[in-house]
């Protein structure tokens, strides 16, 4: 075990050396630099900006101080707004969009996960076709339809839903059917089959040969099996609602750390785009870990392979 | 042993071995595919995904064609129309419809628009209009708008249309038949966006995979046939990429070489051929120990000829069900993209870009949203329903 | 005191599948005694499988025992509740399955799995159930058991698995075992053991076992009597030697024939019996066999025939049997002394 977690720390950092580098190279190849707008800047004040942000430096050096700022997490300055640095960008957004993917993420195993085993349980039942028709159609709306259709519904027409900001259990609701929507589909699509397939499995008929109660069967032996799979698709669930914030906080006018990304797209912020990249990908890396040690800890085999 | 005597001598003859071959089923035997074309047609929820595809491309090619309209046509004073419109009747052959924005349009029975009305007067202090529509005076009086505004009830009384200074109610509802989906702020039609739109997604949707599908079958065709180190490097590499979320990625690409459909489609290429990567290695490594690769080697054929000739065509199963999922992430990622602004640039439209257009006016247009939503609902739910079924016609653990 | 601990009279188990009901088993009848070893042999899809399976009362979803009485210890399984079942499962009647390397749980320790069905039926504590765990695990000739308790399957070979499913099953000392295949997932010389481990408990706990396979040289070794499965119908029952040297049914002939011997001489030629077996779903009226059978007659195709029982209690349901049929050359068991 100790073995493997200092294995998976270093492919982390190599990892996390990667996304910065190609995230740096890829910005810095963008024609004409951060400051050619449409609206000409004169030379004079082009150049003052260049040489306060080091632009006119040698690509290899500000490689290596923007190397050396990720290090000690100091993301640089932001060129869009003057004064404000992409860390503090982050520390306004990020507990929001932390918050509402914290409370997505517990929806989708709240919920998706009992709804699945109900399917399975429930095989060809009404129960089992609900939850099918239900899981279906989930997995085939965005995240942005199912936003502007609780917004129009719940809130232009009922009126029972604020439309938008953060501030009380109501306004979650939106936010966090938009952001979970997709993964709970998909985890209740993915717990139903996984589950129908490992009640298939020779060692449910050896539990059930012992006489042991339907019950512990199917939540002792059957489930913690079945969760395997759900606990691999963990990491990419991670990613797609941190992404998925993108859309959500634009729409429900959310101020998280996904709205400061797509305003930094839209205003071409290439420190903060390259920022919140990092940021991101940094924050995936170890969440993925993280669901690694865990699906360690449910899966014996797992140790075996190092 | 009464039964004894029941038993006549004919019943104690041999039963020649021509009748009991006979007896048997044989069944006729079919190709690989065509026994998983036999297993698709019997799936209907994929046969009903295959038909709505079709059907969509078809609409997507030709739909555009038959309007009267072009996809950047603008007429602002057709604007925001919806597709359906409540009418009121002003004499036998005259109907008017009132736009959310409290202007008259003139209306055939039938449904067609015909103009927006020109206001003999437009008194903005006491908030109503007059009109002269065939020697009658029509007044649409929307000075109950700010009050129901305040009330926040949404079924509140806005405005009331007096014509000859009676009140009238509206005849009923027509379907528009001059912009069947309606039309957008800029008075563009709709229907004509919307398939638009089906051209773009199924264009991303399609070549998007396509060049995933060559960078991830000649990556993981090369990881798994050559094997050994190689293969191992190379794998870490897909596995450091694997933990990166690859969205943003296509974003940054999006940024460094400016929005447009070109870029969508390198950057959507460009980026997710992970999995079709991993699961090509995964199949060549399981296929080139065959019993049959060893036997084309032995008479000396070309490594690459094994590729080409053994191992592509029996991967061919996983990579097909892959190239279908695939294909509504790609849409589905075009329409996010284009959604928070990265998409295919104005006056060209995509689903995701027509959605992010309606978002403005979402309150009191949303129809503009409802048409791009469910065109995209279905082409997604329609590649799904056709790859599930692929993945259960070309698994070969099924077949019977 | 009863030796007699099961009584299956003509049982029928179908599946009922949306293609319609698939006669797995079509009327079973045999008993078994304490301390004896039966054999149930035949190809897959003979209804051997289903057969055990009605036993446990665990044929699975859309299956289901439609027909007759299965005596244990003179009661009917048939219509006890899944509840009373659960109480006899694991306790009364254990089972084995086929293959070790999937008939446990990964996720469990080999200890806990053990120490379920001890906990459930026996009311042990924990401690108490781990003690059992390592007694039983020590039984079966696992080594260093008080360590082994703790491992998990992946850790274990097939064999040693095989021995934990086995331990399993006794922990409870049940009065019938089940042994479902339990040697072909393995190699010979593990099968070997796993053989005279089973004969081993046999002797000692005098616990009646079934043993079902398709392989005539492990029935041979463990069981005194043995009955030919085929078409989800008992084609031919009798004792060890009734079956291999005097056979009396046309396919428990074919199956002698398709076993490969090293004793005999190099030009031995292996037989198989051609053809495959009915679809159950449209059982044939006659004989299942008659339209594989090299020796078919006219009335085999329309007509089921009845037993043919000796003194001995060997019995066979051939027409061929019948005093009037007529009298063919027919190729007789191995002989004597061969296996």
């Amino acid at each position: 075990m100790g073995k493997y977690v200092v294995r998976r720390i270093i492919a982390m950092i190599i990892t996390l050396w990667f996304v910065c580098t190609i995230t740096f190279f890829l910005m810095h190849s963008i024609p004409g630099g951060p400051f050619t707008r449409e609206k000409e800047l004169p030379e004079a004040v082009l150049q003052a900006l260049n040489e306060k942000y080091h632009l006119n430096d040698p690509l290899w050096k500000q490689y290596v101080d923007y190397m050396k700022g990720i290090v000690v997490f100091d993301l640089g300055p932001s060129f869009s707004r003057p004064g404000a640095t992409v860390n503090q960008f982050i520390e306004d957004g990020f507990p929001v969009s932390a918050k509402l993917g914290g409370v997505s993420v517990l929806a989708v195993i709240i919920l998706g996960i009992p709804l699945g085993i109900i399917s399975a349980l429930k095989q060809n039942r009404w129960e089992d076709y609900v939850v099918t028709v239900l899981a279906t159609v989930g997995v085939a709306v965005p995240g942005f339809v199912i936003g502007t259709t609780v917004i129009y519904i719940f809130s232009a027409k009922l009126g029972w839903l604020p439309a938008y900001g953060l501030t009380s259990w109501k306004h979650y609701i939106g936010p966090v059917l938009a952001l979970s929507g997709f993964s709970l589909a998909f985890v209740a699509r993915l717990t139903r089959s996984s589950m129908l397939e490992v009640l298939q499995q020779d060692y449910i008929r050896t539990a059930r040969a012992k006489g042991l109660a339907e019950g512990v069967v199917i939540y002792k032996h059957a489930l913690k099996n079945a969760l395997i799979p759900v606990i691999t698709y963990m990491g990419p669930m991670i990613a797609a609602i941190m992404t998925g914030s993108f859309v959500t906080e634009k729409i429900f006018a959310i101020p998280g750390m996904g709205k400061y990304f797509v305003e930094a797209v839209g205003n071409r912020d290439y420190t903060l785009i390259m920022g919140a990249t990092v940021f991101y990908a940094a924050f995936s890396i170890v969440m993925i870990f993280i669901v690694d040690i865990l699906y360690g800890v449910i899966d014996p085999r797992i140790k075996l392979e190092d | 042993m009464a039964e004894n005597a029941k038993i006549s001598p004919q019943q104690w003859e041999r039963v020649p071995a021509e009748k009991l071959e006979k007896e048997k089923i044989s069944r006729p035997s079919l190709t690989y595919w065509q026994d998983a074309w036999r297993r698709l047609k019997k799936n209907h929820l994929s046969m009903l995904g295959l038909v709505a595809i079709i059907l969509l491309t078809i609409l997507a090619i030709f739909g555009p064609m038959m309007s009267q309209f072009d996809y950047s046509d603008q007429d602002l004073t057709m604007s925001n129309l919806p597709s359906k419109l409540e009418y009121y009747q002003v004499s036998e052959d005259s109907y008017i419809y009132l736009h959310k924005e409290y202007r008259l349009y003139s209306l055939t029975k039938k449904g067609e628009v015909l103009e927006k009305l020109p206001e003999a007067k437009n008194d903005m202090i006491n908030k109503f209009r007059s009109y002269e529509i065939d020697g009658k005076e029509v007044v649409v009086d929307y000075s109950f708008a700010a009050a129901a505004i305040k009330s926040g009830d949404p079924n509140a009384k806005k405005f009331e249309i007096r014509i000859d200074g009676e009140a009238v109610q509206p005849m009923g509802k027509v379907w528009n038949k001059t912009y069947i989906f309606g039309t957008d702020h800029l008075g563009r039609d709709l229907y004509v966006r919307v398939l638009y739109g089906a051209r773009i997604s199924l264009l991303v949707g399609l070549i998007a995979t396509v060049i995933q599908f060559f960078i991830g079958v000649t990556y993981g065709g090369i990881s798994g046939y050559t094997g050994g180190r190689v293969d191992n490097i190379m794998m870490r590499i897909v596995d450091i990429i694997a933990t990166i979320p690859l969205l943003l990625y296509v974003i940054l690409l999006m940024v460094v070489m400016g929005a447009g459909l070109k870029t969508i489609i390198i950057a959507l290429g460009s980026v997710y051929w992970v999995t079709m990567a991993r699961i090509v290695r995964g199949q060549v490594l399981s296929i080139k120990e065959q019993e049959y690769v060893l036997a084309a080697r032995t008479i000396g054929a070309s490594t690459w000829r094994i590729m080409a000739r053994h191992l592509i065509p029996n991967a061919m199963g996983s990579i097909i069900v892959a190239l279908a999922m695939n294909i509504p992430s790609a849409i589905f990622t075009e329409a996010f993209l284009s959604f928070i602004g990265l998409g295919v640039s104005a006056p060209m439209a995509s689903w995701g870009t027509l959605a992010n257009d309606a978002l403005g006016g979402l309150r009191t247009y949303a129809y503009q949203l409802f048409y791009p939503s469910i065109f995209i609902a279905v082409t997604v739910l329609a590649f799904n329903f056709l790859g599930d079924g692929l993945r259960d016609a070309l698994d070969p653990r099924l077949r019977k | 005191m009863d030796r007699r601990i099961l009584e299956l009279k003509d049982v029928k188990t179908s599946f009922y599948t949306h293609l319609g009901e698939v006669q797995a088993v079509r009327g079973v009848s045999f008993t078994l005694d304490r301390g004896e070893a039966l054999g149930i042999v035949g190809e897959s899809g003979s209804g051997k499988s289903v057969t055990s399976m009605s036993i446990m009362k665990l044929v699975q979803y859309p299956g289901k025992v439609k027909d007759g009485q299965i005596l244990f210890k003179g009661q009917d399984l048939v219509p006890k509740s899944d509840k009373e079942m659960m109480g006899i499962r694991g306790d009364e009647i254990a089972m084995i399955f086929q293959d070790p390397m999937t008939s446990l749980n990964p996720v469990y320790t080999i200890g806990d799995q053990i120490m379920e069905a001890t906990m459930k039926h026996q009311g042990l504590s924990k401690a108490e159930a781990r003690q059992k765990a390592i007694e039983m695990l020590k039984l079966v000739g696992i080594p260093s058991p008080e360590k082994r308790v703790d491992n998990y399957p992946h850790e274990f070979s097939g064999g040693m698995r095989q021995r934990a499913m086995i331990a399993i099953a006794l922990s409870c000392q049940p009065d019938l075992l089940i042994a479902d295949e339990p040697t072909t997932a393995l190699d010979v010389t593990i099968q070997a053991q796993i053989l005279e481990l089973m004969k081993d408990i046999k002797d000692k706990l005098d616990t009646a076992i079934i043993l079902i396979t398709h392989d005539l040289g492990v029935v041979a070794d463990v069981c005194s009597r043995i009955i030919v499965m085929y078409g989800g119908l008992i084609m031919e029952e009798g004792s060890a030697e009734e079956i291999f040297y005097t056979p009396k049914h046309p396919y428990t002939m074919g199956l002698l024939k398709s076993i490969p011997r090293l004793d005999l001489a190099e030009k031995q030629r292996l037989v198989p019996i051609p053809g495959t077996p009915p679809d159950l779903l449209k059982p044939p009226t006659g004989c299942p066999f008659a339209s594989r059978c090299p020796y078919a007659m006219n009335i085999c195709i329309e007509t089921m025939p009845e037993y043919t029982v000796s003194e001995t209690g060997h019995r066979a349901a051939c027409w061929l049997q019948h005093p009037d049929a007529p009298k063919v050359e027919v190729e007789t068991g191995v002989k004597r002394g061969e296996i």
